[in-house]
C-alpha cells in the first residue's frame, strides 16, 4: 500500500535501542545547531538581532500553516491543497478588503473559506473514504483556481494592512510578538498530542483504522476534526500573509508546497521515529528558515536551496529507515 | 436486494463514455461551432499526446499501488538536458535518448529506494521531484535555452504528419497499444497487476514484486520524458518549467480514467486523457480564462472520483430500490 509515513512494526515498538535512538531521535535538532553554527561563522550577519527577527517571522507562519497539516500525516493521511486553501484565503481577505469591508469580515471570511475547504476534503477523505492524495491534488487545484479568480489572475493591492500588520510587525527585542504567540500554539499543542487521548488517537489512526474505530473511537469524526483544523491554520496564514504583504497574491501557495511537506516530513524523522509530531515540525521550519537566510547570504540561488531540501528530506527518510528496520523483523514480501 | 438503478458496469462502463463523449462534444459544438473543426480536432489530439504520455508512465505506478510525485520535476531536468544537449549543437539522436536516460535513471532510483529498501513513496518521490526540479537549473541558470533549436530537427517533431494525424499522435496511439498489449495481453502485465493487489500472494506465486515496483517507476520516468519532448518540440524552447505543468492533467487522467471504467488500465487512462483534454481544450475554444483550467480539471477529477465510486453507486442503488412500486418490488422477491 501506500505509505505517506514510515510504518514501524506495531509488534517491537517498545524494545528500541537506545543507542540508536538517542542519534535518530535528535540527529535534527543536532543539524540545526550545526547549520546555525556554521552560517553565523561564514556570515555573522546571521545572527543579526533583525535577521533573527526575520527567521522567526517567516518561521512563524509557516509553523501556523503547516500545524495541521502535522496531525493530518501523522494520522496516515495526507493534505497537498494546504498551500492552495491558504492562497484562497489570503486572496478572499485581499478581495473583501479591497471591496471596501473591514479587516473584521475579511478575515473572519477568509478563515471561514480554509474552514470549508477542509470539510470538503474531511468529507471525501473520512467519511466516503476515497484515497486522500487525489482528492486533496483536486481540491487545491479548485482553491487554487477560485484564487486567481478572485483576482482576475493577478494580485490584489492592500492599502491598510490593519491592525493585524501592527501584530506582525511588532517586535519585543528580537523576538517578534507573532513567534511568541505561535511558540504558546506550540505548546499548546504539544500538550494536546503527548498528553492528551487527542494525540494517542492520531498515532493510533495511521498505525490501524479498524483497530481505533474497534476501540470505539470514530476515525471518522477524528479525520474530519483533523482536515478542517488543517484547512482553517492554513488559511489563517493565508489572512496574516496577507497583512503581511499588503496584497493577495493568488500564487503564493506554490512556494510553500515543497518547504511544507518537508518541514512535516523531517519533523516526524525526530524524537517520535516515523510519526510527525509538532516539536519535530518546529525544529524543521527553524532548519529550513536558518537555510534559506544562510544560503541567500552567501548568495546562493533558489535552486541551489531547492536541491539541498530534497537531499535532507532523503536524508530524513534514509535515518527514519533505519531505526525502523533496526528494530523490525524483515520479511521477504515486497511492502 | 434488487438493484434497478445502478450506473452501469463492465462493458457498459465503455458505452456511458462513449456517451459522455459525444455528449460533451455536442455540447461544446452548440457553443461554439468551430469545436469540431479539423484544425481544432488536430489541435485535441496534439495536446493530448502529451498529456497522455504521462499519464501512461502513471498508469504503472498507480496499477502497483504507488504514487509519483517526482515526474513533473523529473521532466523538468529532462527537458533542459535535452535542451542543453541540442544548444552544444549535439544531434538529435543524442540529445533525446541522453534525456531518455536522465528520466530512467531517476526513475530508477525511486524505484530502487522504493521497492527494495521500502521507502515511503510519497515522500522519497516529492524530494526526487525537489531535487530533479532544482537541478534543472544547473546548465543555464535558469535561462531559457533555444540555442540550435530550429536547426537540430526537433521542430519537424511538432509539424511532421502521418496519414494527416500529427506525429506525436501516432507515437501516443503507439505507445499505448505496445502498453495495453504488454499490459494485459501477456503475464508480465498479469504480474503487474498482482503486484499492486496482493504483492504477498504474488510474491509467493514466484512474481518479483520489489522488480516490477521499480520497472512501473522507470516507466514513468521514461514516459514523463516523451511528454516532455512533445511540448519541446512544440514551444521550441527549454524552459525550467516545461514539465511542471504535466502533474495536474496526469493524475486527472489516470483517476479519471479509473472511475470512468471501473479499473485502472491503459485504455482507462486513454479514455480519461481523451475526455479532459476535449474538455480544457473546449473551454479554451470558449474563451475561458486560463487561470479556470486547473480549477475544471480538478472539478472534473473529483466529480469523476465521487460518481463512480462505488459506495455511492451502492447508495444510490438503495435509494432507487425505495422508489418503486411496491408491487413490482414483490415480484421480484418472490
Amino acid at each position: 500500500m501506500t505509505d505517506v509515513i514510515v510504518h514501524p512494526s506495531v509488534a517491537r515498538l517498545d524494545t528500541q535501542k537506545p543507542k540508536n535512538g538517542l542519534v535518530s531521535r535528535y540527529w535534527l535538532l543536532a543539524t540545526l545547531v550545526f547549520m546555525v553554527a556554521v552560517f553565523a561563522f561564514l556570515r555573522p550577519q546571521l545572527v543579526d538581532s533583525s535577521n533573527i527577527a526575520t527567521i522567526l517571522r517567516s518561521s512563524a507562519l509557516t509553523a501556523i500553516m503547516i500545524l495541521g497539516l502535522t496531525w493530518v500525516i501523522a494520522a496516515g493521511k495526507i493534505d497537498v491543497s494546504f498551500m492552495h486553501v491558504a492562497a484562497l484565503g489570503n486572496m478572499t481577505t485581499a478581495y473583501l478588503l479591497a471591496g471596501g469591508h473591514g479587516w473584521l469580515v475579511a478575515g473572519f471570511a477568509g478563515v471561514s473559506v480554509g474552514a470549508i475547504a477542509g470539510l470538503f476534503n474531511g468529507l471525501l477523505v473520512a467519511v466516503m473514504r476515497l484515497q486522500p492524495l487525489i482528492v486533496t491534488i483536486a481540491t487545491g487545484g479548485i482553491c487554487a483556481s477560485i484564487a486567481a479568480a478572485l483576482g482576475k489572475g493577478t494580485s490584489i493591492r492592500i492599502a491598510d494592512p490593519g491592525p493585524l500588520g501592527d501584530f506582525i510587525f511588532t517586535n519585543i527585542g528580537p523576538v517578534p510578538v507573532i513567534a511568541i504567540a505561535v511558540a504558546v500554539l506550540y505548546a499548546l499543542s504539544w500538550y494536546a498530542q503527548e498528553k492528551l487521548t487527542f494525540g494517542h488517537y492520531i498515532f493510533a489512526t495511521a498505525q490501524s483504522e479498524a483497530a481505533v474505530d474497534q476501540a470505539g473511537v470514530s476515525v471518522r469524526n477524528l479525520l474530519m476534526l483533523l482536515f478542517v483544523f488543517s484547512g482553517v491554520m492554513s488559511a489563517l496564514t493565508g489572512v496574516l500573509l496577507a497583512a503581511s504583504l499588503s496584497s493577495g497574491q493568488p500564487m503564493i501557495g506554490s512556494s510553500y508546497f515543497i518547504d511544507g511537506l518537508t518541514a512535516v516530513l523531517l519533523g516526524g524523522m525526530m524524537l517520535r521515529i516515523g510519526k510527525p509530531n509538532v516539536l519535530g515540525t518546529t525544529t524543521a521550519i527553524l532548519i529550513l528558515a536558518v537555510l534559506v537566510s544562510g544560503s541567500a547570504l552567501l548568495g546562493w540561488a533558489d535552486y541551489q536551496r531547492q536541491i539541498i531540501k530534497g537531499i535532507l528530506l532523503l536524508i530524513g527518510v534514509t535515518v527514519a529507515m533505519r531505526a525502523v528496520n533496526g528494530r523490525q523483523s524483515q520479511h521477504p514480501e515486497a511492502s | 436486494m434488487t438493484r434497478t438503478f445502478t450506473l452501469p458496469a463492465g462493458s457498459g462502463r465503455f458505452l456511458a463514455f462513449l456517451l459522455l463523449v459525444v455528449l460533451v462534444a455536442t455540447a461544446f459544438t452548440l457553443a461554439e461551432p468551430r469545436f469540431l473543426s479539423t484544425q481544432n480536432m488536430s489541435a485535441v489530439t496534439r495536446h493530448m499526446a502529451a498529456n497522455g504520455l504521462a499519464a501512461l508512465g502513471l498508469t504503472f505506478v498507480v496499477i502497483v499501488r504507488k504514487f509519483d510525485l517526482s515526474f513533473a520535476g523529473t521532466a523538468c531536468f529532462a527537458a533542459m538536458t535535452i535542451g542543453y544537449l541540442i544548444a552544444l549543437g549535439q544531434p538529435l539522436w543524442i540529445a533525446i535518448p541522453a534525456g531518455i536516460v536522465v528520466g530512467a535513471a531517476i526513475g530508477a532510483f525511486n524505484g530502487v529506494v522504493i521497492s527494495y529498501f521500502r521507502f515511503p513513496d510519497i515522500v522519497t518521490t516529492i524530494a526526487t521531484g525537489s531535487i530533479a526540479a532544482g537541478l534543472a537549473f544547473v546548465y543555464s541558470n535558469g535561462r531559457t535555452i533555444f540555442q540550435n533549436f530550429m536547426s537540430s530537427g526537433i521542430l519537424d517533431l511538432n509539424d511532421a504528419r502521418v496519414f494527416g494525424y500529427s506525429l506525436s499522435f501516432v507515437f501516443l496511439l503507439g505507445l499505448y497499444a505496445v502498453a495495453w498489449f504488454f499490459m494485459h495481453r501477456t503475464r508480465y502485465g498479469a504480474s503487474f497487476y498482482a503486484t499492486g493487489e496482493n504483492p504477498v500472494a504474488a510474491y509467493y506465486s514466484g512474481v518479483p514484486t520489489r522488480l516490477y515496483t521499480m520497472l512501473a517507476f522507470v516507466a514513468c520516468g521514461v514516459t514523463c520524458v516523451f511528454a516532455v519532448l512533445l511540448i519541446l518540440a512544440e514551444s521550441g524552447t527549454a524552459d525550467t518549467n516545461e514539465g511542471a505543468n504535466l502533474l495536474m492533467p496526469a493524475y486527472a487522467g489516470v483517476f479519471l480514467g479509473t472511475a470512468l471504467l471501473g479499473r485502472t488500465s491503459v485504455l482507462a487512462t486513454l479514455a480519461g486523457t481523451f475526455l479532459i483534454t476535449m474538455l480544457l481544450d473546449g473551454f479554451s475554444l470558449l474563451g475561458i480564462p486560463f487561470y479556470y483550467s486547473d480549477g475544471v480539471v480538478s472539478a472534473i477529477l473529483l466529480a469523476g472520483v465521487v460518481f463512480f465510486d462505488a459506495r455511492l453507486r451502492e447508495f444510490l442503488s438503495d435509494i432507487g430500490s425505495f422508489l418503486q412500486p411496491a408491487s413490482v418490488k414483490k415480484e421480484k422477491r418472490s
